[in-house]
């Protein structure tokens, strides 16, 4: 007995130590970027490097802010609204058309389902080329909306979406009907309510990947002043690259919101990806 | 009484169900779906046809005439030595990422679904770095990688080790993208995994208790076998994604330095419509990247589509 207790608490302490360890390398490159961010330009290069900087600083967060060819604070406005919009419009989107699926009744219905369900097994790399030709015809380049409109369709959305609307009970929305409802109320007021968990989780990982995109918005943007945070970043990256710390504190910029946003909501987040499966590469 | 109601209820179900099909219901129904189907026309189903149609052209952006040259394209494509680099290098980080996303994340999975004390902190710095976006993440790792002053090989050399040249060596470019890309996205295969662990059923543990099995015995015999789906499903779709990459060899090596050691498929065609405006052969490239990518997806169904449902 006793000697299962030692095994017991070898493995026990073997475990956390194999988990604090994973920890801190997982954790380090985040804190990383957060220490070289308020070093001093002087010492970023310097050995021995420091864990954490003998004179900490906020110049390079004032830099970023004030160079000329820098526009942090507007990319930062620009990434918060055309994700913002691109969310709003890619979850009611979705939520109408999966109610559409689920509950409603219109001739082609099957068809149009199965032509969606082609759609999802072509990876959208294909579709990059036609729709900037149509979005240059349309005169959308270098506006937002050539982010919007084509970050709006969401297929994987309403098949989400349509999977929950289908599990909520049909006796409801026949009672509501009974009650003189109206399907678009039905929708609103009782299947979004009932699905909030799915449209949780659709909300958040459509933002994030909104907010986290970098082919496209590289593609069609192309004024400096329209660019949003990753494409922003870019550009720090590319002509800062000898002053690491100035680009680390753009870095910090774009990410703080993102992983604010996750610290507050974790459970929330971590709950929706098993639930979808959506949030990840 | 009794039957008074079911005649009722009878008659207003059968009236509900007329009414729907009244054509006014039926048109109304098309507004639910019709802003998204027209959408959806628009920037996914009518490109991807379109992509083709543009595949078979000499199609240059500024030209004023896009003749059509049959698939000339892609037959180019079979003898443009860039292509096969970029397909090669492509496959290489998929297969590379995939196959150690798949084990690791599953090894960290089962460490934190154990009932040990603080594993939701656990769980939280583990996916925190997938929210960061592949520029963020890019910009942090190649200074970390960095051969001069990065601070992996500091420790390196702090601990007696010869420093390594992470993403300026051609040979070790694109295992240390892979390395990247795991610190960045291990955390979302491991949070599918605990979905998975947690519907293996507790009596299965106890009953393997019960009967002497020690703790790398129950690992070996229920949770890997019950897990296989899991796992299939992770290794599958980490493989399309990451066939994928294009942020972080444009961030992290200069669009795939050194040379074309991890030139990519995605920044061909990147490089080939939006640096040299040849959209024609962008979309080739795009068609076949397609069709590899449709290659994977068809294991995975096939896989998918034999395997039977698991009766605990």
């Amino acid at each position: 007995m006793n000697h299962y207790r030692v095994y017991r608490f070898l493995t026990r302490t073997l475990h956390y130590a194999v988990l604090i360890a994973l920890a801190v390398v997982v954790g380090f490159p985040i804190y990383w970027m957060l220490v070289v961010s308020i070093t001093p330009a002087a010492e970023v290069y310097r050995w021995p490097l420091q864990l954490w900087p003998a004179n900490p600083t906020f110049e390079h967060y004032r830099a970023v802010f004030t160079r000329q060819d820098l526009m942090v604070d507007r990319w930062f406005i620009n990434s918060v609204v055309v994700s913002t919009i691109i969310t709003v419009l890619c979850v009611f989107l979705s939520s109408l058309t999966a109610y559409g699926f689920a509950r409603l009744e219109f001739p082609g219905r099957n068809i149009i389902f199965m032509l969606l369900l082609f759609t999802l097994m072509v990876p959208g790399q294909v579709t990059l080329i036609p729709v900037f030709l149509l979005v240059r015809s349309l005169g959308w380049l270098d506006t937002y909306h050539a982010l919007i409109w084509p970050g709006a369709v969401s297929v994987f959305g309403v098949f989400l979406l349509r999977q929950f609307f289908t599990s909520v009970p049909r006796e409801l929305e026949e009672a509501a009907l009974m009650d003189g409802a109206g399907r678009f109320r039905i929708y609103w007021q009782i299947v979004l309510p009932l699905s909030r968990a799915a449209i949780v989780a659709l909300t958040i990982f459509v933002f994030l990947g909104a907010w986290n995109d970098l082919f496209w918005p590289l593609v069609v943007l192309n004024s400096l002043e329209l660019r949003t945070l990753p494409v922003g970043l870019t550009v720090l990256q590319g002509t800062y690259i000898q002053e690491r710390a100035l680009v680390m504190a753009g870095t910090v910029i774009a990410s703080a919101p993102v992983l604010l946003f996750y610290a507050i909501f974790q459970r929330r987040i971590i709950q929706g990806v098993m639930l979808t499966g959506m949030g990840g590469r | 009484m009794a039957t008074e109601l079911s005649r009722t209820q009878g008659h207003t179900a059968h009236q509900r169900r007329r009414t729907w099909r009244t054509p006014m219901y039926t048109l109304t129904n098309y507004l639910f779906i019709l802003p998204f189907l027209i959408l959806f026309a628009t920037f996914v189903a009518g490109p991807i046809f379109y992509s083709f149609w543009i595949s078979l052209h000499d199609w240059k952006i500024l030209a004023r005439e896009q003749p059509f040259i049959g698939l000339a394209n892609y037959i180019n494509l079979m003898r443009d030595g860039i292509w096969w680099i970029a397909l090669r290098n492509s496959l290489y980080f998929a297969f590379l990422t995939s196959i150690i996303n798949t084990i690791f994340a599953l090894v960290v999975a089962m460490l934190v679904n154990a009932p040990i004390r603080g594993r939701d902190f656990f769980r939280f710095v583990f996916y925190a770095p997938v929210v960061l976006s592949v520029a963020a993440m890019g910009i942090i790792m190649s200074w970390m990688m960095n051969t001069q002053f990065g601070i992996i090989n500091y420790f390196l050399v702090w601990f007696g080790l010869p420093p390594v040249r992470w993403l300026a060596d051609p040979n070790l470019v694109i295992p240390s993208l892979s390395l990247a890309t795991v610190w960045w996205g291990f955390g979302f295969p491991m949070v599918i995994y605990l979905a998975g662990l947690q519907g293996i059923p507790d009596h299965l543990y106890e009953a393997a208790r019960i009967d002497g099995a020690n703790t790398w015995q129950t690992i070996r015999y229920i949770t890997i076998p019950l897990m296989m789906p899991s796992i299939f499903f992770v290794f599958v779709t980490q493989l399309i994604a990451h066939f994928q990459v294009f942020g972080q060899p444009y961030i992290m090596t200069g669009g795939g330095g050194p040379g074309r050691s991890s030139y990519t498929v995605i920044i061909y065609l990147y490089q080939t419509a939006w640096r040299y405006f040849l959209m024609g052969y962008g979309a080739a490239i795009a068609v076949a990247l397609a069709l590899v990518i449709l290659f994977f997806t068809l294991i995975q169904f096939r896989i998918f589509g034999r395997r039977s449902v698991i009766e605990y």
